[in-house]
């Protein structure tokens, strides 16, 4: 966010939700001098400027927006309404005709909603002629305003005063209703420009910004706010997040995105006209897959600049309407409801809980979910561990370096014990039974219990050769209520999902379709632990602890214990940052 | 490695400067080859590996490792008489340490000083890749249902990193950049060039593919190897363009190209890419021409 012109930086940081182009209009009359692309209202094409295009729409089209909006007298308001009423229809596939615009077509507040987002004929309007009748509609107005009755709201002194000199009075009346007008307008964008100033404030964690309670106030010096901007220390996280790459991946992997899609389009009933909060929602699928199902409202969150594309993505799939993009942290954004029906997030991490994104569906869970009815999308997981041999992968990633071009390459060997390696790992590598060591319900888990220790225990296969190190991975179970209760702490997703066709649940585990989670391989280190005398049929157990990481805040501490009857227990730590 | 170890009467009793050692690896063959000494520069931690690696190896005494920008450092010989190095990167010049090394070239290289490696050319050559588009490109206008154009306009703007088969190849391929080590400069890393693909049989042209030969023309038996899609996998890869059109192209026939490659103003190590193209056939169905802008970052 450094480093940008002034006015750039003011419109990066308002494009936080659809409805603050609101206050880019404002601010819009201080900067005319920007090139502007303005999309056609009737077609795909774009103008340097508003009358261009407009002129485009009357000899093409036989549009004339101006003479709409000279015949119907609208205001600024008025305006943007029927901008939005037009390109609506034209997203919705309809024709428009200028007879069919009246003003009660227009009356919807729904269309002072933006249809295109940062659609630069509002933000340009100012630049458009004054209406042709502007004298005439003013003299019609009074005519209409002395044909109506006097008094209603307005004090018995000053209908006195209308009897006396109607001219002001009627006067007096069109202004107070026109300032009724202004209030609930205002009164409308109350919400997000209050959404709009804490987030300006968030962003510039400037307390003297926050005394000046005007955001336009406090972007206006755009310079120094962008100085005053103070790097979060997670912020890589969001920023990586901000390429197609790692969208492609997580698009692609199938295992993942059917679930959801499966899960969602499968029980539309749960959705059908239900408010639901996306948190994270990257490129927007999740949303639209809600959008689709039927949902009322789906809120997107995402703190990266994915977001973006997100927007362009759900106003192309015609869902803008249903879908409001709000970007920043799920704990400081405002959203534009009080409680949520249902929160759908892609929330998971290698061996789960890597990267540290679970608190704030956790947080957002207990402040905005309905307490007694919300479900959470995906609802429950499991963590397993199994043990692990695999000569061939030890002697790929340990051995080799012991002779590199006939060189001691032992060096490079230091800490490849001490990292958590996501690595997809065959069946065959597994020596023993897997052991699910820790069940979420993720509609009662706190954070408290993200840190935890937990027994595991494993019955070595008969094919057992050396134990080499440990296998870890998740299970996740996409339950229709929250209080379904067939979900066991041990069953595996794919038991579960055998279980009833109804049943939507994916493993990430190696015997499932590979995902891009792979699995967490933990190596023993060889040159530390004693080596575990392994035999057909015998039992292993210990403990498995997970931990964040001292140093990082999105990292992972995982340790294990291991020992027998016979073997007295080991214990290896390893990290994932 | 074997221009290295091959060409030990050149590296006999010489004073070497291993430009990114890393793990030191060139640093010890240089050694091996009987160089003087040998001082390897790296700026990453991987230094401490590679002096371990060094110690290990019983070549401490002959191999000085310096952690350090080549532009900052001081080094114990006024004067070097070899340069080796690793610098390559994707498309040759992504991310590239080619600026290092020249600049060591300068302040350090004796007159007729050896540089290892020291030709390096990038060729281009048109593809079929129509399988490997649809599912790169294509899959962003159907994405479960959903159109996801906005960001297939940003992957067809990232050129794509990946091997390409020789099968896939359509044209004849053709140099667009040769740079001699022992004169080029940093300013011949902005380039532009027109040139011509002559297709060899009726195909499609979905993308442009580039790759990059290197060759240490100082051995006795000059050592070559290429990066292309002809020979064995490198870590390098190819680097794929694709175009906004599909051609549609026959046998003989030529496509004009262009390609302007210039490092990103604001980070010198991103590159910004523009190809042109336009096939011109008797067959107006067939004509086609275009541009398309590139962000290698």
């Amino acid at each position: 966010m450094a480093e940008k012109d002034p006015h750039n930086d003011l419109s990066d940081v308002s494009s936080s939700s659809d409805e603050e182009e609101w206050l880019d209009a404002d601010r819009e009359e201080d900067d005319e001098q920007e090139t502007v692309a303005v999309i056609s209202l009737l077609d795909d094409r774009v103008f340097p400027d508003a009358l261009s295009m407009i002129a485009h729409c009357k000899d093409k089209y036989g549009l004339d927006f101006l003479g709409v909006r000279d015949r119907l007298q609208l205001d600024f308001y008025g305006t943007i309404k029927l901008i939005n009423y037009i390109r609506q229809r034209v997203h919705e596939g309809a024709t428009v005709s200028e007879t069919d615009i009246t003003t009660e077509t227009l009356e919807d507040d729904r269309y002072l909603k933006p249809v295109l987002d940062d659609d630069a004929l509002i933000l340009c309007l100012d630049d458009l002629p004054e209406p042709k009748g502007a004298a005439d509609a003013a003299l019609s107005m009074m005519g209409d305003a002395i044909a109506l009755p006097v008094g209603g709201g307005i004090g018995s002194g000053e209908s006195a005063l209308a009897t006396e000199a109607p001219g002001v009075d009627t006067l007096l009346q069109k202004n107070a209703e026109l300032q009724a007008e202004l209030e609930q307008l205002s009164k409308q964008f109350g919400n997000y420009r209050l959404a709009v100033q804490q987030t300006l404030d968030q962003r510039w964690q400037a307390d003297d910004v926050a005394d000046d309670a005007s955001p336009a106030a406090a972007g206006k010096d755009g310079t120094v706010a962008a100085g005053e901007v103070k790097k979060d220390d997670s912020e890589y996280y969001f920023e990586s997040y901000a390429h197609n790459d790692i969208h492609e991946v997580m698009l692609k992997d199938a295992v993942r995105t059917n679930a959801y899609r499966d899960f969602i389009y499968e029980n539309k009933h749960l959705f059908a006209g239900k408010v639901v909060l996306d948190i994270g929602c990257g490129t927007g699928i999740l949303s639209m897959f809600c959008a689709r199902a039927g949902a009322k409202q789906v809120i997107a969150v995402d703190n990266s600049d994915i977001l973006n594309k997100a927007r362009e993505n759900i106003f192309n799939n015609g869902l803008s309407d249903v879908i409001t993009c709000v970007k920043g942290k799920i704990e400081e954004v405002i959203l534009p409801v009080k409680k949520v029906d249902i929160i759908v997030s892609e929330w998971m991490g290698y061996c789960l809980l890597y990267e540290a994104m679970l608190p704030s569906i956790l947080y957002a869970r207990d402040r905005y979910l309905e307490p007694e009815t919300g479900l959470l999308v995906p609802s429950h997981a499991s963590i397993w561990i199994a043990p692990l041999s695999d000569s061939d992968y030890v002697s790929d990633h340990i051995t080799y370096w012991r002779d590199v071009y006939g060189f001691d390459f032992k060096a490079m060997q230091d800490g490849i014990y001490a990292d958590t390696r996501p690595q997809i790992m065959p069946a065959s590598a597994i020596c023993g039974t897997p052991s699910a060591f820790r069940f979420l319900d993720l509609h009662t888990v706190t954070v408290e219990d993200l840190v935890f220790e937990a027994k595991w225990q494993s019955t070595l296969s008969d094919n057992v050769e050396a134990l080499d190190g440990f296998i870890v991975w998740f299970d996740m179970f996409f339950a229709t209520s929250r209080s379904d209760k067939t979900i066991e702490p041990t069953v595996t997703a794919q038991e579960w999902a055998a279980s009833s066709p109804d049943h939507i649940s994916f493993t990430t585990g190696p015997f499932g379709t590979e995902t891009h989670w792979k699995q967490g391989v933990l190596l023993l280190d060889r040159t530390k632990v004693k080596e575990f005398e392994t035999a057909p049929g015998k039992k292993i157990a210990g403990e498995i602890t997970y931990a964040t990481a001292d140093n990082h805040a999105r990292g992972l501490t995982l340790k294990v214990a291991w020992g027998s009857e016979e073997q007295e227990k080991q214990v290896q730590t390893w990290k994932l940052h | 490695m074997n221009a290295i170890v091959q060409n030990k009467h050149l590296f006999k009793d010489k004073v070497v400067l291993d430009v990114g050692c890393g793990t030191a690896i060139l640093s010890m063959f240089a050694v091996k080859a009987g160089a003087k000494h040998v001082i390897g520069v790296d700026m990453s931690t991987i230094i401490l590996k590679a002096r371990e690696i060094v110690k290990v190896n019983g070549m401490e005494d002959k191999i000085t490792l310096i952690q350090g920008k080549m532009e900052e450092i001081e080094l114990p010989f006024p004067k070097v008489d070899i340069i080796i190095s690793e610098w390559m990167g994707y498309f040759l010049l992504y991310e590239s340490m080619l600026d290092t090394v020249l600049y060591a070239r300068d302040k350090y290289l004796v007159k007729d000083g050896l540089i290892f490696p020291d030709k390096a050319t990038i060729f281009v050559a048109g593809i079929e890749d129509g399988d490997y588009k649809d599912e790169k490109i294509g899959f962003w206008d159907n994405v479960y249902g959903f159109n996801y154009s906005p960001l297939k306009e940003t992957a067809l703007s990232e050129p794509l990193v990946d091997t390409v088969e020789i099968k896939a190849v359509v044209t004849d391929p053709t140099s667009v950049l040769t740079l001699d080590l022992h004169t080029c400069t940093t300013a011949d890393l902005a380039f532009s060039c027109p040139f011509d693909l002559t297709v060899r049989r009726d195909d499609f042209i979905h993308a442009l593919v580039a790759w990059f030969d290197i060759d240490f023309t100082a051995c006795h038996k000059p050592v070559r190897f290429s990066t292309g899609p002809h020979t064995k996998y490198t870590h390098w890869k190819q680097t794929v363009f694709y175009l906004k059109d599909v051609l549609t192209v026959q046998q003989g026939e030529n496509v004009e190209c262009s390609l302007h490659n210039r490092p990103n103003e604001k980070n010198k190590r991103d590159l910004d890419i523009k190809i042109e193209y336009r096939l011109e056939t008797d067959d107006p169905t067939r004509q086609a021409g275009g541009q398309c802008l590139y962000k290698m970052c």
